[in-house]
């Protein structure tokens, strides 16, 4: 490594206005600029998300498969897989790309914290909701697109392999199918901003994966089987209770929320965890 | 320009910064110089709003950073080395950093050059060096080129090259009539870049001094050890004006300000008997880690009637310093 004695030159915008205050003015715009540019410099980012899409659409060609019986199926046939009609059959991998995207929110949002970037990021952005809000967008601007590319990818490949084998099959325009696929969309994004948020919260990436994977898989199961049944009402509102509301095809009766009230429900969720989040960053030390 | 007034800061019962007041002038190179766990970061965390003062406060330019329109062209900081992720380029830390407030490729690239990181801006800051870390930290810091530059340990895992590179840097930037405050647990760093001393021990401001107020203070202003069995009498003849006589245990004692051919004819004088004389030149090093021990001596035995207060050569008032022109 060399050393040179040269002085960095002063920015030109600097020179030719007043203050520098003007022209370097720090505004959410550029905050969330600032996001882009470090969520976009990191390759896991890209690995995460191709890895999500991946999971959908080859989970869901799988279990396609298996369910026509051109792949054997481990168990008896018509097993988990092949249990819940057309539509859940090609969407089999969304719930493992759940807790994945889960776990990449959780990062996204406790990551600093185990590399001590968060100093440098909240000494440039010290009005701190700034930066949840900044993360929160450009994680969104990610994952939505990741999300649909999952869905319908999983749908169109999964829809291909049922009808080669002449099985049932759904079309986008058939009644709520479209509403299910971007349904799970998102619940995928609601998923990964729930992570960012306790990420933030927590600090920890250990914690803040552990708090979304037991949130939204092994709460509601444990729950379901420890509690009495007049607690079914207050499970119906957990994230993954509510999101089932407005992804199946099938209404499950009174045990779910109504398809709006479930979207309510989850943007509750959704809101409550980056709330706390940028209340908390701003209100500890970093 | 940083005003710190009464700022403190608790960590539970553990007073990290104990009522601390100074200003941190423009214009001039100003270390903030005292041993680890002194309260050196955390007074700088505190001015960035890092971390939030328990009472008191901490404003640059006349304000608290929080509410600053522009955060890193006003204030350029490097508190961490190592605060960068280790999985993004030197360069792409730079471009997220300065994105903040509207900084581009150009600038960013214009900084890497100036700090010596152009052939590694596209490595990642987790396969740098400390030292290649400090680098990107202060060009971090210089991105935004903010009027005040407050660097914690700097110098921490520079090779000499580094040294004197960053020496050169501070220099400048302080005849540019920036503020640059600087800290290190080192003398003789500071000796080598710093204009003006902040000395603190235990949270509390022991020195606010030109350095060479502080050389003069320390090494030009002499200091004699006195042994003898008369010491009791002996000190009260020699005290007078402007002598300083410090007591470390019985029948010895230190004057200031006195030759030894001065307290020998005392001495003589009254018939005290003298066993040691030994005049006392203190490097600036010693200079400062008795003032730093002495804050911990005065504190852990305050209460000792034999002592002589020995805080007066310590607390110089604020006013008493001189500050180059801007
Ligand atoms: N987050 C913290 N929690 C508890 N104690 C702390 C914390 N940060 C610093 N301290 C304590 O405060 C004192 C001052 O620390 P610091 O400001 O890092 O000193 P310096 O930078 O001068 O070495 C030390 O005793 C340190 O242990
Ligand atoms: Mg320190």
């Amino acid at each position: 490594m060399t050393t040179t004695l040269e002085m960095p030159p002063r920015p030109a915008e600097t020179t030719s206005t007043a203050t520098p205050t003007t022209a370097h003015r720090q505004t959410l715009g550029r905050a969330i600029h600032s996001e882009w540019i470090k969520i976009r410099s990191l390759r896991s980012t890209w690995i995460g998300m191709a890895t999500v899409v991946l999971v959908m659409i080859g989970l869901g060609s799988l279990s396609a498969a298996v369910s026509t019986g051109s792949v054997a199926a481990p168990g008896d046939g018509g097993g988990p897989l092949g249990g819940g009609g057309p539509l859940s059959t090609v969407l089999a991998g969304a719930d493992f790309a759940v807790l994945l995207i889960g776990v990449l929110g959780s990062l996204a949002g406790a990551r600093e914290y185990s590399s001590r970037m968060i100093s440098a990021t909240v000494a440039a952005v010290p009005r701190r909701w700034q930066v949840v809000a900044a993360k929160a967008i450009v994680l969104a601007a990610v994952v939505i697109p990741t999300a649909l590319i999952g869905v319908m990818g999983a749908f169109g490949a999964g829809m291909g392999i049922l009808s080669a084998s002449d099985a049932a099959t759904v079309a986008l325009t058939d009644d709520g199918v479209l509403r299910s696929v971007l349904g799970m969309a998102g619940y995928v994004t609601a998923i990964a901003l729930l992570g960012l948020g306790l990420g933030i919260l927590l600090r920890s990436t250990a914690g803040s994966i552990g708090a979304v994977v037991g949130g939204i898989m092994v709460l509601p199961t444990v729950a379901g089987a420890l509690l009495p049944d007049s607690w079914d009402t207050v499970l119906r509102f957990l994230p993954s209770s509510a999101a089932s509301s407005f992804t199946t095809v099938m209404s499950a009766g009174d045990s779910t929320l109504s398809a709006g009230a479930g979207v309510a429900v989850l943007a509750a969720w959704v809101a409550a965890a980056l709330g706390a989040a940028a209340f908390a960053i701003t209100r500890r030390d970093v | 320009m940083i005003e710190l007034q009464q700022l403190t800061k608790k960590y539970g019962d553990k007073v990290a910064v104990d009522g601390i007041s100074a200003t941190v002038r423009p214009g001039v190179v100003t270390g903030f110089l005292g041993p680890n766990g002194a309260g050196k970061s955390t007074t700088m965390r505190m001015i960035v709003g890092l971390d939030r003062p328990t009472s008191g406060t901490a404003l640059v330019n006349g304000r608290p950073y929080a509410a600053s329109r522009a955060p890193l062209a006003e204030v350029g900081a490097l508190l961490d080395a190592k605060a960068a992720d280790g999985g993004r380029t030197a360069r792409n830390h730079l471009l997220a950093l300065g994105a903040t407030v509207g900084i581009g490729k150009r600038r960013v690239d214009e900084v890497l050059a100036s700090v010596g990181l152009t052939e590694v801006a596209h490595k990642s800051a987790g396969s740098f060096s400390l030292g290649m870390g400090q680098r990107l930290g202060i060009a971090a810091a210089l991105l935004a080129d903010p009027e005040v530059l407050i660097l914690d340990e700097p110098v921490n895992g520079l090779d000499l090259d580094g040294i004197q590179w960053i020496r050169a840097l501070l220099t400048e930037l302080a005849d540019e009539g920036r503020t640059v405050l600087l800290s290190s647990h080192l003398m003789s760093e500071m000796q080598l870049v710093a204009d003006h001393l902040l000395v603190i021990g235990q949270g509390r401001i022991l020195a606010d001094t030109s350095i060479e107020g502080f050389i003069e203070e320390s090494s030009g202003g002499s200091r004699v050890v006195v042994a003898s069995p008369d010491a009791g009498a002996l000190a009260r003849l020699l005290t007078g004006d402007g002598v300083v006589l410090t007591t470390r245990e019985p029948g010895r004692f230190e004057v200031r300000d006195l030759t030894a051919a001065e307290i020998g004819d005392v001495a003589a004088e009254h018939g005290l008997r003298i066993h040691e004389l030994t005049p006392v030149t203190a490097s600036l090093e010693s200079a400062y880690l008795e003032l730093t021990r002495d804050r911990v001596e005065f504190t852990a035995t305050a209460q000792h009637p034999a002592r002589t207060d020995r805080t007066a050569r310590t607390a110089r008032p604020a006013t008493d310093d001189t500050t180059k022109a801007a």
